[in-house]
């Protein structure tokens, strides 16, 4: 389907839109890398750039050093703040503590989110980062961006902030790292009127919604997941910037059960894309996979060598279910026991495919909070259609809201409160019925109570029957 | 949704504050009208706003609403 944007898209010119010129970005040497000293002392720092692992460390650094040799005027922010930020961070590992203070009345006008006040507790030690602010900023659907724009925004941060940016954070954001109070509504400016970039959520609102590559660039996906986010995002545009929710709220797409953003760890409601159809097979591949003459995963795994590939051994035996067989040359499913693991899809992709009756999962209630303990949301609308624009989507997402906004408690996320009210509440708010999908062992599940009206028969018995089979 | 926001606007206007959390409004709009439902009044406080009765004021990670006109605005 061809992308319709809600709203006039203008042609960015970005060379008019740079800021420095290659020489500015490119104003120091490796060799005066190796001599740069930090003006506070930062021995632990130090200490982490030492392991295997890339450090955020000598990124700062680097910046830190370019941001020594730019021009006074060319910085809006102060030269020095990648710089106390070692500092500051040396003196957090020296005590043992955080010496930022978390919120302040920060914002950008109109909207309630994406914008994370900082201030800092130890204002004469580092005096350029006493307010060092963080702005969220809605990332592009699947984090597709060009180079250009991505120079543009690192230009843009450049002038008016730290320079200092994570691509990206947990929720999918890109994090703007750290300015000045002065400088928010010129960064908010830039973004939203010349670059058309949204800023994203925090707070007790929507969270910027994020998706996996899709149907762009994956043939498993089984839903339009840039089309779904692109809509719901712009749907739900007053609760992703005018916080009224008891805490957060994440909504993540992805188009199949291979999960790559991880909706279902880590959003309050999950849409994952399967079928309801049958897996379609292709014989002859499956015989080249078996002859090898195709690598398995795509040769995902071909830096060593495995043997010769085993299609009973790690394709069949390894299904969840045990739901497939060889009978005849021939690789059999029994769709209806399959649970749409991927697994053998992934080995074989030239092979198998997702059925062609495709829709999303409904899964709610995950969260990932440090603190109070992980969860994974829970299969809550085994299928649904999603065609555009999602009405039926947005019927239960405003159900879920209906309720959580009238019972949740402050900072309950929706799973607490599934969880607190326990399901069968969850499922009349919802009206829908029971099913064994939502949970892994329908027979041991507790949450599953029975109505009266539910039983036939009724609670009535007589006691005196059942007594008589069974001494007390 | 006019109840709601005739409600809103009545609590607005009879208070000495000028920028009132959502978590207060919802109250007072309760006050007068028990059933109404927290995602309706922020429905109608929307609908203020686009009206321009209301303004946002935005602290960063919460959303105050005030009334145009009175107490900090736009041009603060
Ligand atoms: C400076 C640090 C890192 C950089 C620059 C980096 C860069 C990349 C790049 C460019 C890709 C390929 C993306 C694509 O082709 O679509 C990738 C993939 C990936 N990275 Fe990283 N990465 C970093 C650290 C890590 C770390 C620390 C982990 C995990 C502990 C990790 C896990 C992965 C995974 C799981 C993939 C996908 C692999 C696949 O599906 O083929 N990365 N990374
Ligand atoms: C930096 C870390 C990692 C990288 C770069 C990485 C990369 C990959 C890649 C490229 C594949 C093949 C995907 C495909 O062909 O579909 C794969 C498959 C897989 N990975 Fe990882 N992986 C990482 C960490 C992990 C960890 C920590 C786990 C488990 C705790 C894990 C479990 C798996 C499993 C089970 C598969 C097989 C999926 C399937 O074929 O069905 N990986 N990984
Ligand atoms: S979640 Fe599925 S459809 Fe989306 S990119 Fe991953 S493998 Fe492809
Ligand atoms: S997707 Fe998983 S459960 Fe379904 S047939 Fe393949 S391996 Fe078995």
């Amino acid at each position: 389907m061809a992308f319709e944007p809600k709203e006039p898209q203008k042609k960015l010119k970005y060379k008019e839109l740079r800021i420095y010129s290659d020489e500015e970005l490119n104003n120091y040497t490796e060799e005066e890398l190796k001599d740069f000293k930090c003006k506070h002392d930062i021995p632990d720092l130090d200490e982490l750039e030492k392991g295997p692992w890339p450090s955020f460390v000598a990124d700062a650094k680097r910046e830190a050093l370019h941001r020594r040799k730019l021009a006074e005027d060319r910085m809006m922010v102060g030269r020095d703040v990648v710089e106390d930020l070692m500092g500051i961070l040396q003196l957090s590992f020296d005590h043992g503590e955080t010496h930022w203070k978390h919120g302040g009345i920060v914002g950008v006008f109109g909207y309630g989110g994406g914008v994370i006040g900082r201030y800092s507790d130890v204002p004469e030690q580092f005096p350029s980062i006493v307010h060092f602010h963080t702005l969220r900023v809605n990332q592009p659907n699947s984090k597709f961006y060009n180079t250009d724009y991505l120079r543009t925004l690192c230009d843009l941060w450049e002038y008016r902030g730290s320079g200092m940016l994570n691509m990206h954070g947990s929720t999918g954001d890109i994090i703007f790292l750290g300015t000045t109070t002065e400088q928010l509504e010129p960064v908010f400016y830039e973004l939203g009127h010349v670059l058309q970039q949204d800023l994203g959520g925090s707070g007790s609102n929507l969270r910027t919604p994020s998706c996996c590559l899709g149907k762009a660039r994956c043939e498993w996906s089984c839903i339009d997941t840039q089309d779904m986010c692109y809509e719901l995002t712009h749907f739900y545009q007053d609760e992703l910037h005018r916080p009224a929710f008891p805490y957060k709220f994440k909504f993540k797409f992805d188009g199949c059960p291979n999960g790559c953003v991880a909706s279902i760890a880590r959003a309050d409601m999950s849409f994952i894309g399967t079928w309801k159809d049958n897996i379609r097979i292709d014989q002859e591949a499956v015989q080249a996979y078996i002859g090898g003459e195709l690598k398995p995963n795509a040769g995902a795994h071909s830096g060593r060598d495995w043997g010769k590939f085993d299609i009973q051994k790690e394709v069949i035996n390894l299904c969840p279910t045990k739901c497939m067989w060889m009978e005849d040359g021939k690789l059999m499913i029994d769709n209806k026991e399959c649970v749409r693991c991927m697994h053998c899809i992934n080995v074989m992709p030239r092979a198998l495919r997702p059925g062609s009756d495709t829709g999303c999962s409904i899964l709610c209630g995950g969260k990932a909070p440090i603190l109070e303990g992980a969860q994974m949301s829970m299969l809550t609308i085994p299928f649904m259609k999603c065609e555009p624009p999602y009405d039926n989507i947005k019927d239960v997402v405003d159900k879920i809201w209906d309720w959580w906004m009238e019972e949740g408690r402050n900072r309950e996320r929706l799973g607490e409160l599934i969880q607190r009210h326990g399901v069968p509440k969850f499922l009349e708010i919802l009206d829908i019925p029971p099913m064994p999908q939502m949970v892994t062992e329908p027979r041991s599940n507790p949450y599953i109570f029975w109505k009266e009206e539910d039983v036939e028969g009724g609670w009535k018995r007589s006691i005196e029957d059942y007594r008589a089979r069974h001494k007390r | 949704m006019e109840e709601i926001k005739k409600a809103i606007l009545d609590f607005a206007e009879g208070s000495k504050k000028t920028k009132f959390y959502f978590s207060d409004i919802a109250k007072a709009v309760h006050k007068i009208l028990p059933d109404a439902k927290s995602r309706e009044i922020k429905k109608a406080a929307t609908a203020l706003i686009n009206e321009e009765k209301l303004i946002y004021f935005s602290l960063g990670s919460t959303t105050m609403y005030g009334l145009k006109g009175r107490g900090i605005t736009e041009d603060h």
